[in-house]
C-alpha cells in the first residue's frame, strides 16, 4: 500500500487488522470491534476524556493531568486513585512502559515477574498489552474521571485497539511526534501509515457514538524545540487525524520559558491548527490546546521545582490553554512517588485557581512573537506541501529527508539533526542554526540578531556552547545559559 | 587528543537523546576519540563496539529507569569477550523513582560498574573521574 494521505477504507483498515491482532496474545480478545464499540459506550459520559475537554474549552477553564503508569494492575488503580482524590487531578494518564513503546511484550512478562518479585514496579509505566482489555478495563471501571494512554510508541495498533475497546476515549501520539523523538530507525512512511490507522480507529469509535479524543506530542524532544518546528508538527498531525475522520484533536505545545513566546506560540498554534483544518476541508473539528510544563531538565532541590511548576502554571492559565500536563517536584530523579506527583498536581491547580479570573492582553510585543512564529510555522508548513507534491503524508517524509523538518536533539536517523537552537537574551528559543528549514531571510536575520544581542550582553560569540549551557540552565536555577569562562 | 577512546551510548530501551549529544560533545572537546553508538542500544551493542574500536572505557547511559533490569549481566558479557580490564561507567537515572544512592550506588558496583552517577551529576566529572582511572595526566 502506497503511502498518503487519505482516509483508509474499511477493507484496508480489517485487513491491516487482521494482521495488527495476532501480534500479542492479548489481540485475540479484541477481535469483535462491535462488541469493543458496544463496551466503550457503556462508560458513563462523564468518563468520556473528548466531552470533559470540549466542555473545559467552553467553559474556558483550565484541566490538570498528570503523568503516571506503574506496572500491575492494582496498583496502578491505587496510583491514579490517589492523585484523583488526593491531587485533585482533573484528567487521569496511563503513562505506559517503555518496553511497550517498542513492542517488546517478552521483556514485559519479564518486568512483571520482577515487579511482584521484589514489591516495587520494575517497569517505568503501565504495559497495557500485556494486562489486555480485561485488565485495561479494570482501571477506568475502577475510577471515575476519564484516563488517557500517553507513551512514545511508533506502532501503537495494538495498544491503540486494546485502550479504546477498555474505554480509555483519548490516545496521545502520532506517526511524526511518536517515531522522530522516539525511535532510532523507524521509517516514517511506516509509522505514518501505522497512526492512520490509529486515527482511523479512533473515527471509527466516533462515527458510533463513542467521541475520542485524539493528541499529536506536542514537546517532541522537549529540549529547546524552536515554537514555529514544534507548532509545525503538531498542525500537520491534526491534519492526518483530521482525515482518518477524527473530531477531537488536542494540540500540544512545550513550555520554553520565555512566557510571552509561549503564550504567543500556544495562540499561533491554536489559530493555525484551526485555520489549516478549515482550508483544507475538514469541517466542525473541536480543538483544544495543551500546555507541558517545562519538559528539559528540572532542579532537584524540591522548593526550586516547584518554583519551576508554578511558573509553567502562569503561563498555562494566562494563554488559556484547555489542559496542563504536570511535573513533580521529583523531575529530576525520574518517575516521582504518589505523594510527589499529587503535590505537583495541587501545586499547578493552587496557581490555577488563583489565576482564573485574569487575562493576558494582546499587547504589541505579543503581537509581534504571534506574528513570528506564524510566519516561521507557515514557511515550513508550505514547503513540506509541496514536497509531498500536495499529498502532506509524503510531504512529511520528503520534508525531513531535505530537512525542513528537522527536530533539534532527536534520536532518529531520519532526522537532518542540521538546526540547533538557542535562547536569547530574554530566555526565548531561537534558531541558532536554521539548517535547511526554509525560512525567509527576513526571518533568519531576525533569530541571528535576537542572538547577536545575547552575545553582547553575556561577552561570548553566538556558538553550540549557547545552546549547552541553556541545557543545564534550569536545573541549574536560571533560564539563559550563562557562559563559564573558568572551564576554558 | 589524548588516543584513549570511549565507548557511549543509551542502553535498552530507552531514547533520551539529549545527554547523550551532550556527552559525545564534551569528551571530544576533552580530547577523547569518541564512539557513540546513540539510544536504543543493547549490552551486545556497546561490547561490539568496545571490541572494534579497541575501547579503554564504555559509558553507559539510562533515564527512564529500567536502568537496573538492561544493565545486568554486561560486565560479564564484557569478561567473555575478552574485555576484561574495560571501564564500566554508568549514569543519569539508573533506577525507577527517587532512592537512596548510596544502595543505588552498591547495587551497580555489584553489577561489575567501576562508576555510578547519581542523577543531576555533570560529564565534567565524569570526566575528571575517566583520566585518574585511565592515569591520563591533565
Amino acid at each position: 500500500m502506497e503511502l498518503e494521505n487519505k482516509k483508509l477504507t474499511m477493507d484496508e483498515f480489517l485487513k491491516t487488522r487482521e494482521e495488527v491482532l495476532k501480534t500479542w496474545s492479548t489481540g485475540e480478545q479484541v477481535a469483535d470491534l462491535e462488541k469493543n464499540i458496544e463496551y466503550a459506550r457503556s462508560i458513563p459520559k462523564s468518563k468520556n476524556f473528548a466531552l470533559k475537554l470540549k466542555k473545559a474549552k467552553h467553559n474556558q477553564i483550565t484541566l490538570t493531568q498528570p503523568r503516571a503508569g506503574v506496572a500491575l494492575v492494582e496498583n496502578h488503580i491505587g496510583l491514579l486513585r490517589y492523585l484523583s482524590e488526593e491531587g485533585e487531578a482533573d484528567l487521569l494518564p496511563t503513562t505506559i512502559d517503555s518496553y511497550t513503546r517498542l513492542n517488546r511484550y517478552e521483556n514485559c512478562e519479564l518486568g512483571l515477574e520482577e515487579s511482584r518479585r521484589n514489591g516495587r514496579s520494575m517497569l517505568n509505566g503501565f504495559p497495557v498489552v500485556n494486562h489486555g482489555v480485561f485488565g485495561a478495563r479494570k482501571v477506568q471501571e475502577n475510577l471515575d474521571k476519564p484516563v488517557q494512554a500517553r507513551h512514545g510508541t511508533p506502532d501503537a495498533r495494538l495498544m491503540s485497539e486494546i485502550i479504546h475497546a477498555a474505554g480509555w476515549t483519548s490516545n496521545e501520539g502520532g506517526g511524526i511526534s511518536y517515531n522522530i523523538p522516539y525511535s532510532k530507525d523507524a521509517p516514517l512512511d511506516k509509522t505514518i501509515k501505522d497512526w492512520q490507522y490509529c486515527d482511523r480507529l479512533a473515527a471509527i469509535y466516533e462515527e458510533n457514538g463513542v467521541p475520542i479524543n485524539r493528541e499529536p506530542f506536542g514537546p517532541l524532544t522537549g529540549t529547546l524545540v524552536p515554537p514555529s518546528m514544534s507548532n509545525a508538527v503538531a498542525i500537520i498531525e491534526a491534519l492526518l487525524a483530521a482525515e482518518q475522520g477524527v473530531k477531537h484533536i488536542t494540540v500540544g505545545y512545550g513550555q520554553c520559558g520565555n512566557q510571552l513566546q509561549d503564550i504567543a506560540a500556544i495562540k499561533a498554534l491554536e489559530q493555525l491548527t484551526e485555520y489549516s483544518l478549515e482550508k483544507f476541508g475538514y469541517k466542525n473539528r473541536i480543538i483544544t490546546t495543551v500546555f507541558h510544563q517545562w519538559m528539559g531538565g528540572f532542579p532537584k532541590d524540591e522548593a526550586k521545582a516547584y518554583a519551576a511548576i508554578s511558573n509553567a502554571s502562569v503561563t498555562a492559565a494566562l494563554a488559556r490553554v484547555t489542559k496542563v500536563i504536570v511535573k513533580t517536584p521529583h523531575e529530576a530523579f525520574g518517575i516521582p512517588t504518589k505523594e510527589a506527583n499529587a503535590n505537583g498536581l495541587k501545586c499547578t491547580k493552587m496557581v490555577l485557581n488563583l489565576m482564573a479570573d485574569q487575562k493576558s492582553y494582546m499587547s504589541k510585543k505579543l503581537k509581534e512573537q504571534l506574528n513570528i512564529i506564524k510566519e516561521e510555522t507557515e514557511c515550513i508548513l508550505d514547503a513540506v506541501f509541496d514536497a509531498g507534491k500536495g499529498d502532506m503524508a509524503n510531504g512529511v517524509v520528503e520534508a525531513f529527508k531535505r530537512g525542513i523538518l528537522d527536530i533539534p536533539f532527536a534520536p532518529s536517523k531520519h532526522n537532518a539533526n542540521k538546526i540547533l537552537p538557542a535562547r536569547d537574551a530574554y530566555g526565548a528559543v531561537r534558531y541558532l542554526d536554521s539548517g535547511n528549514v526554509p525560512l525567509t531571510k527576513e526571518l533568519k536575520s531576525y533569530n541571528r540578531y535576537m542572538l547577536e544581542k545575547r552575545a553582547i550582553v553575556q561577552k561570548r560569540p553566538v556558538d553550540f556552547q549557547m545552546t549547552v549551557d541553556d541545557i543545564f540552565a534550569i536545573s541549574e536555577g536560571r533560564l539563559v545559559g550563562k557562559p563559564d569562562f573558568s572551564k576554558r | 587528543m589524548n588516543s584513549k577512546t570511549i565507548v557511549i551510548g543509551v542502553i535498552g530501551a530507552d531514547v533520551h537523546a539529549v545527554g547523550n549529544k551532550i556527552i559525545d560533545y564534551a569528551l571530544t572537546q576533552a580530547g577523547f576519540k569518541v564512539v557513540n553508538i546513540g539510544v536504543l542500544s543493547t549490552q551486545e551493542d556497546f561490547i561490539n563496539a568496545a571490541i572494534e574500536t579497541n575501547a579503554d572505557a564504555i559509558f553507559v547511559s539510562s533515564l527512564y529507569g529500567h536502568g537496573e533490569l538492561d544493565c545486568q549481566g554486561l560486565r560479564e558479557k564484557c569478561d567473555e569477550a575478552g574485555l576484561e580490564n574495560i571501564i564500566l561507567y554508568v549514569g543519569g537515572n539508573i533506577v525507577v523513582g527517587k532512592q537512596d544512592f548510596k544502595e543505588v550506588e552498591e547495587r551497580f558496583k555489584k553489577l561489575g560498574f567501576n562508576r555510578a552517577y547519581a542523577p543531576g551529576v555533570k560529564i565534567e566529572t565524569g570526566i575528571e573521574d575517566i583520566k585518574l582511572d585511565l592515569n591520563i595526566d591533565k
